[in-house]
């Protein structure tokens, strides 16, 4: 409660219906009462009630408004950190992060241990990296919730991303040990695997290999207990055992490139000729598996047995029927004549070929897409857009379609041609809206902090 | 061994580039622009073979109702090379039989074929085809130049005789 101004309690059983009504999402009737405390001349000027009404009115997508109301509420009431907390949620959903984290502080300042402030100031800060000031709000929320999970979780994730490894780690234990008793749900399956994964970015692969087998037995997601023990003996060199880690993968999913590679590195095979005599083997072992033979063609690339190799899995996947031959190897003499002046240079034929294997199928949007490319290259940027306009949304310009798709390929290739053609505004156009959607993605990340938070998924959230 | 796909497709815009490549591949003859645009139209009586989703075959038939009778002509029915011998061309012409035998109200079936192409005269003598005209300097520019009649017979029609000896301008079959 404001202690600078305090309401008489009718007036201040309506501003509780005002918050009531935000936080439902009612609007309409929060103005309404609002309009009930500030039309007496005696509150007109009441500040919380003013910022209030404005963060109302941002939320019906009256912005200017709001502002005006926010900042004469909070002019009028500069004690109050439910003014500064109100001015640093507009600022927040105008994506002005920097001013709403100064809102935040100002609040906390008048009220140091509320905790829905500390909260929203911790994803701010999480969002724009702030890492130290990331810690002392999670110390703090820990301080007054230490009983809750939150707590804990965010106050050792804080230390993870500071790299303070240890503290990280001790934070975690004593978290398991005193706070999760009896569990073998999936959160603390995840969370095992959290504090694994940070025992392994500290370097300590001996000792998060141990810790991966001590909790093996409560640990659901199988996959990847096997998948990094095998990492983890890779890194300790102790190539045996890695090897049968990833034997037993591949006989899971013989068709995981990645497997084969790290099989490769633990049998530390070095020599073309020994790669390609290691697929052979898993060929035989796997016969139904394409990876195997994928993989042993570009292993052979130099080699004079290419040529037989190359020829048993084009007869072997064309008799099949598998329709990603054509993408993999480019083998249809369309591609292969795309290929030839694209590789030498020429990037006229190269678009005149793809534009008539466009046109044998008008329906398939793979070969669209790679024409409209190649027409990027040659230069020719409004063709491109008619290319693509064959499968952009009706009604609306293929470029304005792409954009709100966000796609990037297109953009790009397009900022490029307008360069070449020293379009420079044009081309400096695409490349602004390429940076739009970069910045868009960040912001899409806010949300997933405490999502993540509370749905224990932290070893995707730190990759963040 | 996995069975290989085959089955038929229809004619769109989107794909008749395929057919017109398809044609100019597999036969010695080209057709014209009106041919593909009645293709389109065609409905049943167009369509694309598909082995493993990759086209290598198509049948275009037409209905001629000349000479007092109504009969169904297959203008072309053709398949790549390397794709013979493994049940497309039946496909396609048990395709065309089962759409006659639906209709109920064809007297016959027919088609042209040059003179020297044992391979499809067998073919189609295997489904009740026979011989019933040969036509000379049926083709304008190819060698030999005459075709066989290859003709189905559907419903007896005592009435009016199939054929009258006058030899159809080669333009109606859409040849150039």
């Amino acid at each position: 409660m404001p202690p600078s101004n305090p309401l008489p309690p009718k007036e201040n059983a309506l501003f509780k219906r005002i918050l009531r009504c935000y936080e439902h999402k009612q609007y309409k009737n929060g103005l309404k009462f609002a309009k009930q405390i500030l039309s007496n001349p005696k509150f007109a000027e009441h500040g919380e009630t003013l910022a209030m009404k404005g963060l109302t009115l941002n939320c019906l997508g009256r912005k200017e408004e709001a502002y005006e109301y926010v900042r004469r509420g909070l002019r009028n009431d500069l004690k109050s950190p439910v003014c500064w907390h109100v001015y640093g949620l507009l600022q927040r959903s105008d994506k002005k992060y920097d001013e709403a984290i100064k809102c935040y502080r100002n609040a906390l300042k008048w009220e140091k241990e509320n905790i829905q402030i500390l909260r929203d100031l911790s994803l701010l800060q999480i969002q724009m990296r702030d890492l130290e000031g990331y810690k002392d709000t999670r110390y703090q929320l820990f301080m007054l919730r230490p009983t809750q999970r939150a707590s804990w979780i965010g106050f050792a994730m804080s230390y993870h991303l500071l790299g303070d490894y240890e503290m990280a780690i001790s934070i975690l234990d004593a978290f398991r040990t005193n706070q999760m008793k009896g569990t073998d749900d999936y959160e603390h399956s995840e969370l095992l695997l959290y504090q694994n994964m940070v025992l392994a970015e500290s370097g300590q692969y001996e000792r998060a290999l141990q810790h991966l087998q001590k909790f093996s037995s409560q640990i659901l997601d199988k996959l990847s207990i096997k998948e990094t023990s095998g990492e983890y003996y890779l890194k300790l060199k102790r190539f045996k055992e890695a090897e049968s880690v990833y034997e037993d993968l591949l006989k899971r999913n013989p068709e995981n490139v990645m497997y084969y590679e790290k099989l490769i590195e633990a049998k530390q095979l070095v020599d073309p000729d020994e790669k390609v005599a290691f697929f052979e083997v898993y060929k035989k072992e796997f016969p139904r598996a394409i990876a195997p033979r994928r993989l042993q063609l570009t292993e052979a690339l130099a080699q004079p047995v290419f040529e037989k190799l190359v020829d048993e899995y084009l007869r072997h996947g064309l008799h099949k029927g598998i329709p990603p031959l054509f993408v993999d190897l480019s083998s249809s003499s369309y591609r292969c004549m795309i290929l030839t002046p694209q590789h030498a240079g020429d990037p006229v034929s190269a678009y005149q070929w793809l534009e008539e294997a466009q046109a044998m199928d008008t329906a398939d949007r793979y070969v669209n897409s790679k024409c409209a490319r190649y027409m990027l290259r040659a230069g020719h940027v409004k063709r491109a857009e008619d290319m693509c306009a064959k499968f952009t949304r009706e009604g609306v310009p293929a470029t304005e379609n792409l954009n709100e798709m966000q796609c990037m390929w297109f953009q790009t290739e397009a900022a490029a041609a307008y360069k070449r053609l020293q379009q420079w505004g044009e081309a400096l156009k695409k490349a602004h809206e390429v940076d739009r959607h970069f910045s868009e993605i960040m912001e899409d990340q806010f949300d997933f902090h405490s999502y993540c938070m509370r749905k224990m998924t932290l070893r995707s959230e730190s990759d963040k | 061994m996995t069975r290989a796909k085959i089955e038929l497709g229809d004619v769109t815009p989107h794909n008749i580039k395929q057919l017109k490549k398809l044609n100019t591949v597999v036969f010695p003859v080209s057709y014209n622009d009106k041919f593909y645009k009645d293709v389109l139209e065609a409905g049943e009586l167009a369509k694309l073979a598909y082995y493993n989703d990759i086209v290598v075959g198509a049948v275009c038939c037409r209905i001629d109702t000349s000479e007092n009778s109504r009969r169904l002509y297959i203008m072309t029915l053709g398949c790549l090379y390397p794709y013979r011998r493994l049940g497309i061309g039946t496909l396609m012409v048990e395709h065309v039989l089962k759409y006659v035998e639906q209709d109920g109200n064809f007297d016959s079936i027919f088609l042209h074929v040059q003179v020297n192409n044992e391979g499809a005269i067998d073919f189609y003598k295997k489904f009740g085809f026979e011989i019933v005209e040969t036509k000379e300097h049926y083709y304008k520019r190819i060698e030999p130049a005459d075709a066989h009649v290859l003709q189905k017979t559907i419903r007896q029609t005592p009435s009016v005789p199939l054929l009258n000896g006058t030899v159809p301008h080669a333009k109606t079959n859409g040849h150039d």
